[in-house]
């Protein structure tokens, strides 16, 4: 499996402020990535960081098996909030990235723009959120970069203006072929598109793997209070609660789990990550804000 | 590249261009009437000692009319010119990127930063040497018989508006506009901080930078009293001192004082009986008595042959300051803007 990214060690500080703090993760290539994480887990700063946007304070970051430097082909980024130059219209922002991109692909950026239906003699300033999203994937699309970096590209729009978006990114993906790493802190964003996902907690990756594994590998368990030191072999205790006669707990096993003292069901995936979320919190270092735009 | 800088830069080029287009048009058109002038004053072609009379009249006979109208606003715009350069195109050129996030989105196309910067920057300047230096050429050209008959071209205040050291003032101060940008952050912001920079530089150049540029020269001969001089007395201690305007035409008077015979300034004590207002002898008396007091006249000036040797040096440290602020700019946005 060849890696689209990887990150050792990794560490942004804004002064005695740390935006990301010894992040190790490994994200491989040919995939639809979703990092999840809170508010403040780092993830803005890792994108940032893997399209040479932030230089790193410490640690090593590789993309596409070298450093990343901004300006580099093979990489594209749509950055939060999908900024774009609101006195230009869009088709200037088209020739733009015909002017800027050596591997162009002209046809697709029309394309894509009639498609959701962009006037392209419309000044940005004026598009809504969902337009101006669009555009901004237009461009960084239309580039053809071997790995797409989005940083929660539909925090701001609203339900059908998401949808709209993420069906497009899945048009592109099936007929690019290009590896996207997207952030985003609500799972139901991702789930609709990703097939690997990697949940960030306070710089650490909490838990990494396809989507199919990750559903298929974890359980809630419920049944009789009782503790939990003995799990068994191949089995990792996720998440746990308890009440004066119940215990309630979020298990990670290969194995099919076959106990007749525990009723055990399947997880969403949100259910999932929700549960790395929570039982984490508490044990990592300080929560930073939300990473510098 | 160079089409995006075109795309960004075009609305604020053209309204500059337009103001420096208008300055141009009525140079041109009042042309004639310089010309004119000067032939029907007999300045043109005068000889000798009669060219300071004619160059008088030439002189008087151009007050009433529109050139000399349009000789005060070419100078005030080629002084102008710089604030305007520096505050509506290299402030915001990079600060209104930040500011609005649009770095993000340039910065992720395939170009480096450092090339995105040069760009801008040799656009910019580019630019800004092409206006100021046409305005200030064409000026130059046309105020030929004018600066002839005043003399006045060494005048700090003429200087800076002719020749080639616009063009300099105009490349800095953009640049200036440009680093600030950079490091502020904020346009606003910037386009205060750059407005006060150039306005200092501006202030600072004929005080500060240029006496040091152009060496002066400096001679002490013997006060003569046969010319205008005045004198400015405190009649309770005595304090006096004497000031002369040396008779150098053309040239740029940088200091002029009076000193003793041991090389101080002459201050004085007066001698109350012969000078102040409870002498009676008058200002003769008085004169007499300063003609005995072995004074003489220390003059520092540049003389008006050096004016294009001081164009040069004064364009080439401009250009110096121009070219160390563009690559502290272009090393900034590659190692340290994050």
């Amino acid at each position: 499996m060849t890696s689209a990214l990887i990150a050792d060690g990794l560490t942004k500080r804004y002064g005695r402020r740390s935006a990301l703090n010894d992040c190790t993760l490994d994200i491989p290539a040919g995939h639809v990535v979703g990092l999840v994480g809170p508010n403040g887990a780092g993830k803005s700063t890792l994108l940032q960081l893997a399209c040479g946007l932030l230089d790193p304070t410490a640690g090593r970051i590789e993309v596409l098996g070298a450093r990343p430097v901004s300006g580099s082909p093979q990489v594209g980024f749509v950055a939060q909030d999908t900024p774009v130059y609101a006195g230009l219209t869009v088709a200037d922002h088209l020739r733009m990235g015909a002017h800027l991109n050596p591997s162009w692909d002209a046809a697709l950026a029309k394309r894509r723009i009639a498609q959701v239906g962009l006037d392209p003699a419309q000044k940005a300033g004026k598009l809504s959120g969902g337009q101006r999203a669009q555009l901004a994937l237009t461009v960084a699309a239309a580039k053809r970069p071997n790995l797409l970096l989005l940083d929660e590209p539909v925090a701001a729009l609203d339900p059908l203006a998401r949808r709209n978006f993420l069906q497009g990114l899945m048009e592109l993906t099936a007929e690019q072929g290009m590896s996207i790493v997207m952030s985003s802190h609500l799972v139901a964003d991702l789930e609709r598109v990703c097939d690997h996902l990697i949940v960030l907690v306070a710089s650490r990756v909490r838990v990494a793997g396809d989507v199919d594994d990750l559903l298929a590998t974890h359980h809630r368990l419920v049944g009789r209070r009782r503790d939990t030191a003995d799990l068994g072999a191949g089995r990792a205790l996720v998440e746990q609660s308890h009440t004066e006669v119940q215990s309630t707990l979020v298990v990670r096993s290969t194995a099919p789990i076959v106990d007749p003292s525990w009723q055990v069901d399947r997880l969403d995936l949100e259910d999932i990550v929700l549960a790395y979320m929570s039982g984490a919190a508490g044990d990592g270092p300080d929560r930073v804000l939300e990473g510098q735009r | 590249m160079i089409w995006m800088t075109w795309r960004q830069f075009r609305t604020p080029a053209l309204a500059t261009g337009t103001l420096l287009l208008a300055l141009l048009g009525g140079l041109a058109l009042t042309w004639s009437e310089v010309t004119q002038l000067a032939r029907e004053t007999g300045y043109t072609g005068c000889q000798g000692d009669a060219c300071r009379a004619a160059g008088e009249a030439f002189l008087q006979a151009l007050q009433p009319g529109w050139a000399s109208e349009f000789h005060i606003a070419a100078i005030g715009a080629l002084y102008l010119l710089p604030a305007l350069v520096g505050i509506f195109w290299g402030a915001p050129l990079v600060a209104r990127e930040l500011e609005s996030g649009t770095y993000r989105m340039v910065f992720s196309q395939s170009v480096s930063r450092g090339r995105w910067l040069l760009v801008k920057l040799a656009a910019g300047c580019g630019a800004a040497a092409l206006g100021a230096g046409l305005l200030s050429l064409v000026l130059t050209e046309w105020a030929q018989p004018i600066d002839g008959a005043s003399a006045d071209r060494m005048n700090p205040l003429v200087f800076a508006a002719r020749g080639i050291v616009p063009i300099g003032y105009a490349t800095l101060a953009f640049v200036v506009g440009v680093a600030t940008g950079l490091l502020l952050r904020r346009t606003l912001a910037a386009m205060a901080v750059t407005l006060l920079v150039v306005i200092s530089l501006q202030i600072a150049a004929p005080f500060v930078v240029r006496p040091w540029l152009a060496q002066p020269v400096t001679t002490v001969s013997p006060l003569q009293f046969d010319g205008d001089y005045g004198i400015s007395m405190s009649p309770d201690t005595g304090r006096m001192t004497v000031h002369v305007q040396p008779d150098r035409r053309g040239d740029w008077i940088v200091s002029s004082t009076t000193i003793t015979s041991t090389g101080a300034e002459f201050t004085g004590p007066a001698d109350m009986t012969q000078c102040g207002p409870r002498a009676s002898g008058g200002r003769e008396a008085c004169q007499s008595w300063l003609g005995k007091q072995n004074l003489s006249l220390k003059v520092s000036y540049v003389p008006g042959s050096k004016f294009w040797d001081l164009q040069w040096r004064e364009f080439g440290a401009l250009f110096a300051l121009t070219v160390a602020l563009s690559l502290f700019s272009l090393w900034w946005v590659r190692r340290r803007l994050v």
